[in-house]
């Protein structure tokens, strides 16, 4: 058969449909792959110096000399629904590492994976024997008296709730990111207006499960912005799988996200009955253990990190603690990003962490 | 997938189809936001998930019973039994916790006052 420029014409095309059919199933396969894969995250070097229960304490290696380091250590305390790996998500953009560099002497609280046995930890256990031992190991550990601590979303609760309780211990310097303390607007943002209604009953979701199940609080969380978590995360991921350092990123927070762990009955309760619906840290009622939480109490200089786009924890849940806290030293900080994006995305390393760190240097020697 | 997503183009239809999902995504989302916000949307997911807890409660019940009995009747522990058990455990850890830290403290200051008479 005569080869014309009509045929070779012809079986270019062919190939070249050949080779995007070969592409897409390849995308496929990366998608796939993408989805029910696990990929590294939480590699900086750490020691395990404390347990109790399921509660972990991790010392990073230092990577700058003790000459060079700040002598105030910094204790990290999460939430306690979520695993703390966001905090060093992956080599290269995890804020551990970044503090690291930055000369400080890091440790991370993990509150551990709740089970069964674990139901009646409520936020006094949480704040009066979990938290006051860690930081003193923290203190032991390091040789000092004095600390910084930053909690995040629960975690910032509960940092708040130890600092108005026990502010003699040694708390310098308390950085609050994304803090759901004030609740006394039921309209803003759908956890307050869901919890709120006279319909919602935790007491029946923690009689029937016991712990709350992490799905249920995923589900929740999803909820809130269904489109997106549902059907836009996976688009985007789509749409940029020749982008290998969105993948990367895409696949780093898809594994923490995956990672879902039970939240203690108790403090599931507590947290909708006390918190959401009667807002009784703002409105001075809390007691833990009997001991009143009075906000007026907080004196370590206070660093408040605020997301402007926050659909979990809306911003007006975070503000109001400045004009209530006993502190001179306090600051705000906004960042335009949502509740995980200004510590975990791609523009946290020029925003939130260096303003973290710019602040935490002035204050840790 | 086109490789001006961004510029509109009248011969490149997957470029079109993907401009069309995008502004249909983003108008989805919009209003299920809204709608998720509602107190109405609230007021039914409460009182749905209210309503299946409570239903089921019953058969929970039961089944818990049940199984405490079958336990029991097999000289096994239940599960408020290891529940207890492990609580006490957790209270004897937080004891030795303590003490490792006065021993700790005992320690240091026994280091300091040596060396403060062996400088003397």
């Amino acid at each position: 058969m005569a080869t014309t420029p009509e045929t070779i014409d012809g079986l270019e095309q062919f190939h070249q449909v050949c080779a995007s059919w070969h592409k897409a199933a390849e995308n496929v396969r990366k998608f796939n792959r993408l989805l029910t894969t696990d990929a590294k995250i939480a590699q900086t070097p750490k020691q395990l110096i404390w347990t109790l229960n399921k509660a972990k304490l991790f010392r990073y290696t230092p990577v700058r000399p003790q000459a060079e380091r700040h002598k105030t250590p910094l204790l990290l305390v999460f939430a306690i629904m979520n695993r703390p790996h966001v905090l060093d998500l992956r080599p290269g953009h995890s804020f551990v590492e970044y503090m690291l560099k930055r000369g400080y002497d890091v440790y991370l609280l993990d509150w551990g994976v709740p089970g069964p046995e674990d139901q009646s930890i409520s936020f006094d256990e949480y704040t009066l024997d979990y938290l006051p031992r860690v930081v003193r190991k923290v203190k032991s550990f390091a040789g000092v008296e004095e600390f910084s601590m930053l909690g995040w979303c629960l975690g910032a609760l509960i940092a708040t709730l130890y600092a108005a309780l026990r502010p003699n211990e040694g708390l310098k310097n308390l950085i609050l990111l994304t803090a759901p303390l004030d609740f006394s607007d039921k309209t803003a943002g759908g956890f307050a207006r869901w919890t709120s209604d006279p319909a919602f009953n935790a007491d029946s979701i923690v009689e029937a499960f016991g712990n709350v199940p992490g799905e249920l609080i995923d589900a929740g969380a999803k909820m809130l912005k269904p489109v997106e978590n549902f059907v836009g995360a996976y688009v985007n991921l789509w749409d940029n799988l020749d982008d290998e350092s969105k993948v990367d990123a895409w696949h780093a927070m898809n594994t923490w996200v995956r990672d879902i762990i039970p939240m203690s009955g108790a403090a599931y309760r507590q947290l909708i009955n006390d918190f959401y619906k009667r807002n009784a840290l703002i409105e001075n009622s809390l007691r833990l253990r009997g001991e009143p939480v009075r906000l007026s109490n907080l004196r370590a200089s206070l660093l408040n990190v605020i997301a402007e786009a926050d659909h979990i924890t809306p911003p007006c849940q975070s503000e109001r603690i400045m004009s209530l806290v006993g502190t001179e030293d306090k600051t705000v900080h906004r960042v335009r990003g949502g509740h995980i994006g200004i510590m975990a995305g791609r523009g946290a390393e020029q925003t939130t962490w260096p303003h973290i760190d710019q602040w935490l240097a002035d204050r840790s020697d | 997938m086109s490789e001006n997503g961004n510029q509109f183009d009248p011969f490149d239809p997957t470029g079109m189809l993907k401009g069309m999902r995008d502004a249909t995504l983003e108008n989805w989302a919009k209003l299920m936001t809204g709608v998720v916000n509602t107190d109405a949307y609230a007021g039914a997911t409460g009182a749905m998930l209210d309503a299946s807890l409570n239903a089921s409660a019953p058969l929970r019940k039961l089944m818990e019973t049940s199984m405490t009995q079958s336990l029991a009747s097999c000289n096994m522990p239940s599960r408020d039994d290891i529940v207890r058990l492990a609580e006490q455990l957790t209270h004897i850890e937080m004891r030795l916790d303590d003490m490792e830290a006065k021993l700790d403290a005992l320690a240091r200051s026994t280091a300091g006052r040596r060396k403060r008479s062996e400088s003397q």
